[in-house]
């Protein structure tokens, strides 16, 4: 009989690492540790630091002060104001100005920004659930149409959207003319700004997030289960109520909770709003305070402490949020257990009136949300931005701005050229990672899925920050230094951000490539590098190019931490950079050009979103925790 | 290539897949784990492939310990349940996978892919991809694959439970027919144990992670080591009763106050008198006439007369419940009808009740 020995467990983990493994694991860990990990952290250490001591002092500055949290706060939402005049001498009422948004809300910037938050995923929610519902379940004239406008709303134009809020809401906007050139109404004046405004342009742009969470958990249910209520008699609402609605909460709620976290850490709407209006309380958001502070501080060193202490305030309420609804989606993932093979969902005509009525709701609830993807594209092509209040004299000129836009067009070959290079960074790391996740071969490569999705929950913001924190105090002097290049780390922050874009198909990709595809080539003789390039990555090559184009173009829309380090080096900063700029800036067709390059953004969104849909030949909802 | 497991063992989380399992598999032997579905026969055959690394035990190939090379460098080839065709490939493309990985000339992976397609008799379909084939089809690409690479050992996971009846038995002589015209060692995986007693030279009865016992298929039909053979292969008769005499390798038990006289089936077990015991035995032990006066006669009612061909499978209501026998299929038997019939002792094995296991669907 032969010497049985047990292995120890080290050894078992040993021998699972061939090269293969130890390159991409090691690649992968490597890059979340410098690239995520220990910025995020040092942003969140400098939180609690005060004069060199660790102090809560910092937080509790920030907690206290009406700034942040205004005791009591102003619930003045809408305020009617006369306007006088002098008519023969004498002052005469004009008429009056109904003001929402100007006065109040306002909670102070902490509670205004979870205010928002709050407001706009749960606008985001019922909009994007019933859209879901309706494209899931019922067939209708259009639909095909439909299915394809729902994604408009989502195509980015950043700080455009709030500026085209303030043409349409403004003193001098559509809405103003339509009461006074149409009803009548010749003394009376609306407008809608500060914190509803905010949370009308972020509703309008994140709801196709829930939609696309809530359709993709529809069509996924198994129709048994639906089949079932309805043969015991349950229909229509109830059915929704009580059967489709709670099996696709998990798809739901992931939706609602990014919509959560982007509203959080979003600049593009509080500056967008801000050039239409001038400062307001459309900027006592959180985002906006860590903005400002890094944007007027000349040297990092003079960056306030509370900037930091509400960094991490926000970095912990995302964080809260992400992880409640992981931990809870994972609870709940009844719409996976009885998933077989494809089935066909179930989809039913509409009779009678509602053939009318359905696609007629669809089109109201599009034409509103995709009004700032018009309200660019009018902006782009006439001289709506430059003056008048409804957009006329239509020319292909204001367009063309942009050509002679010496700083957008150097702008553009910069966000190219980063979003290139993060792209590298991306499907190098993503593609090892998201093949170590999916075979789960490896100890601790559930942390590794973790760190998948992460970016996704931490702002933009925080990511900066600790960007500047982090490699200006282990960094200095190097390439990598925020004060020397600051628009180096981009390449970085657009790979951390946006790697999940990519790791998420490649994942899906592995998952439909059965593993004794993989083991029959192995068994044959061929080395796991072999085998990846021979077997898996033919067949998951269509997953990468689609994961790839979509996390360039979001590389390329990609705003909070191309505005906080592009601020330190506008030479080389990037596209959304210059956008921001020009949508603030005072001279002629400066608006035009920011609106141009917004149009630019959404063709190249458009063409991505195309391309990837012909390879993969489905719908691709690139959005998820 | 010889192969031999050395109490091997492996563990998936807290489920113990493979539990101290020893076999010896000779050159040239056409060997099959069986058992149903969870007994650890797959994992036992992705362990000798090197898919698995056991977590206890030796795996010995032609002499050499071998229980940690990984997969790509043992002489071993796999056939797959579900085929594993790379689907972005030929069929040619699947076939030369494994030789060019070998770097063989090119020449002389035409001519080796065009022998071996010859072999599983699919010539002309070098330019087709997996999705155009059937499924029989692709099972033989699947063969072909392995079997070109000349491997010293051919490891079949299940191969034909994805193909229709009548196909099944095609390819089950096929497959025969090639492991012998090779003289290759082939390692078989399945459930089914007609399968398994068609191909095999011997055969190893697999339950919850253990081998319960190895042998020719006439040696695990005809005498069954234990209960969960017994009833795992073929169909039985089963009746509890009381031990009331033991007398060398024959025992004569009471079951519902009818006494019943059986053989034990190996010399390793004695039940005692008063233990209670299983009497198990086949529906064609069973006849209509006496052989001698030491038959088990049992007395009842027809209550299921199935026509299966070659016999009729008639099903008798006794005092001791129901009984299934096999009678020629001349006979005329009405329904309601009652019958006696006979079982020779020898027909009779007896196994203790005590932590044997009856395999039940």
């Amino acid at each position: 009989m032969r010497f049985i020995e047990r292995e120890s467990g080290l050894k078992k983990v040993l021998r699972s690492f061939d090269s293969f493994i130890a390159i991409n694991l090691a690649l992968a860990v490597a890059f979340f540790t410098l690239f995520l990990i220990l910025p995020v952290l040092s942003s969140a250490v400098e939180a609690f630091l005060d004069k060199g001591a660790i102090s809560l002092r910092p937080i509790i500055e920030v907690l206290t002060n009406p700034e942040y949290v205004r005791l009591p706060p102003s619930l003045e939402v809408v305020r009617v104001e006369p306007v006088y005049g002098i008519v023969n001498g004498s002052v005469v009422p004009l008429g009056y100005i109904v003001s929402i948004g100007r006065y109040g809300p306002d909670f102070g910037k902490l509670v205004n920004s979870l205010f928002v938050s709050f407001t706009t995923a749960a606008i985001a929610t019922v909009l994007g659930v019933i859209a879901a519902f309706v494209m899931s379940r019922y067939r209708f004239p259009g639909k095909s149409v439909f299915g394809v406008l729902l994604i408009v709303p989502l195509l980015a134009t950043p700080f455009v959207n709030g500026y085209v809020i303030g043409r349409v809401f403004g003193r001098d906007g559509l809405i103003n003319m339509f009461v006074r050139e149409v009803l009548g109404f010749r003394n009376v004046t609306i407008e809608l700004v500060g914190l509803p405004a905010v949370i009308l342009v972020q509703s309008l742009s994140f709801f196709p997030i829930v939609y696309l969470n809530a359709y993709a958990s529809m069509i996924n249910l198994d129709p048994s289960l639906e089949e079932q209520a309805e043969n015991l008699g349950s229909s229509g609402l109830r059915l929704f109520r009580t059967i489709t609605f709670p099996l696709s909460l998990p798809g739901v709620a992931a939706g609602a909770a990014l919509v959560f976290i982007f509203s959080l850490e979003d600049l593009g709407a509080p500056i967008g709003v801000k050039a239409a209006f001038g400062l307001g309380l459309h900027n006592k958001l959180l985002s906006y305070d860590v903005y400002d502070h890094f944007r007027k501080a000349y040297a990092l060193e003079l960056v306030s402490r509370s900037a930091y202490a509400v960094t991490f305030l926000m970095l912990l309420i995302s964080s809260v949020g992400f992880i409640l609804i992981r931990s809870y989606v994972s609870l709940r993932q009844y719409a996976m257990l009885s998933k077989g093979g494809r089935w066909a969902p179930r989809v039913r005509s509409v009779k009678g009136w509602r053939k009318v009525a359905v696609p007629l709701g669809l089109a109201i609830i599009l034409a509103i949300t995709s009004f700032p993807q018009i309200g660019t594209i009018l902006m782009a092509f006439s001289d709506w931005a430059i003056t008048g209040t409804a957009p006329r004299n239509f020319r292909i000129e204001y367009f063309l701005t942009i050509a002679s836009d010496a700083d957008i067009v150097r702008a553009i070959g910069n966000s190219v050229r980063y979003s290139l290079m993060a792209l590298a960074v991306m499907v190098l790391v993503g593609g090892g990672l998201a093949y170590i996740t999916s075979r789960r071969r490896v100890p601790g490569s559930g942390v590794l899925d973790l760190l998948a999705t992460l970016p996704i929950a931490i702002p933009g913001i925080v990511i900066g920050v600790g960007y500047m924190t982090f490699f200006n105090t282990y960094f200095r002097g190097t390439i990598l230094s925020p004060v020397d290049y600051p628009t180096n780390l981009l390449v970085f922050t657009y790979s951390a951000r946006r790697i999940p874009f990519v790791v998420r198909p490649i994942y899906a990709g592995l998952q439909q490539v059965h593993v004794s595809l993989e083991e029959a080539a192995h068994n044959l003789g061929a080395s796991r590098n072999r085998v990846y390039l021979t077997v898996i990555l033919p067949l998951i090559i269509g997953n990468v190019v689609a994961g790839a184009l979509t996390a360039f173009v979001y590389s390329m829309n990609e705003v909070s931490t191309s505005l906080l380090l592009g601020a330190r080096d506008p030479e080389r900063a990037p596209l959304t950079y210059w956008i921001s700029d020009r949508i603030g800036g005072q001279t002629l067709g400066a608006v035009s050009a920011a609106a141009a390059a917004c149009v630019l953004l959404m063709i190249l969104q458009l063409a991505s979103i195309a391309i990837s849909n012909t390879i993969l030949r489905q719908r691709v909802s690139f959005l998820g925790v | 290539m010889s192969i031999e497991l050395v109490q091997v063992s492996k563990r998936f989380g807290k489920v113990l897949a493979v539990d101290k399992v020893s076999v010896e598999i000779e050159k040239g032997e056409f060997f099959t784990f069986l058992g149903p579905s969870g007994c650890g026969k797959t994992t036992t055959l992705r362990i000798i492939a090197g898919l698995e690394i056991p977590d206890e035990g030796r795996v010995i190939m032609d002499g050499a310990d071998i229980t940690y090379l990984p997969p790509h460098k043992r002489d071993t080839a796999m056939v797959f349940q579900n085929y594993a065709l790379w689907p972005h490939m030929t069929v040619f493309e699947n076939v030369a996978y494994g030789l060019k990985v070998r770097k063989y000339p090119k020449e002389e992976i035409r001519r080796k892919v065009k022998e071996v397609l010859e072999l599983v008799r699919l010539e002309g379909l070098e330019d087709r991809y997996p999705t155009q084939l059937s499924g029989g089809q692709q099972q033989r690409v699947a063969l072909a694959r392995a079997l070109v690479v000349e491997p010293k050992a051919l490891l079949l996971d299940e191969p034909l439970s994805n193909l229709d009846a009548k196909l099944r038995i095609e390819m089950r002589e096929e497959l025969k027919r090639i492991q012998k015209s090779l003289n290759i060692t082939a390692v078989y995986v399945t459930h089914d144990q007609e399968e398994a007693m068609v191909l095999s030279d011997r055969i190893a009865v697999m339950n919850r992670g253990r081998v319960v016992q190895i042998g020719s298929p006439e040696e695990l039909y005809g005498r069954p080591k234990t209960l969960f053979v017994a009833t795992f292969i073929g169909k039985y008769n089963i009746l509890e009763g009381v031990v009331r005499e033991v007398e060398g390798d024959t025992v004569s038990i009471e079951s519902s106050g009818v006494r019943i006289r059986g053989v034990l089936p190996s010399s390793d077990v004695k039940p005692s008198v008063g233990e209670v015991v299983y009497a198990v035995f086949r529906p064609h032990g069973a006849y209509l006439k006496p052989s001698s006066d030491r038959d088990n006669e049992f007395f009842g009612k027809i209550s299921l007369v199935s026509y299966l061909g070659e016999h009729l499978e008639v099903r008798v209501e006794t005092k001791l419940g129901k009984m299934l026998i096999y009678l020629p299929p001349d006979f005329r038997l009405p329904l309601g009808e009652s019958i006696k019939f006979y079982v020779p002792q020898h027909n009779v094995l007896v196994y203790p009740k005590k932590g044997e296991e009856v395999y039940s669907v």
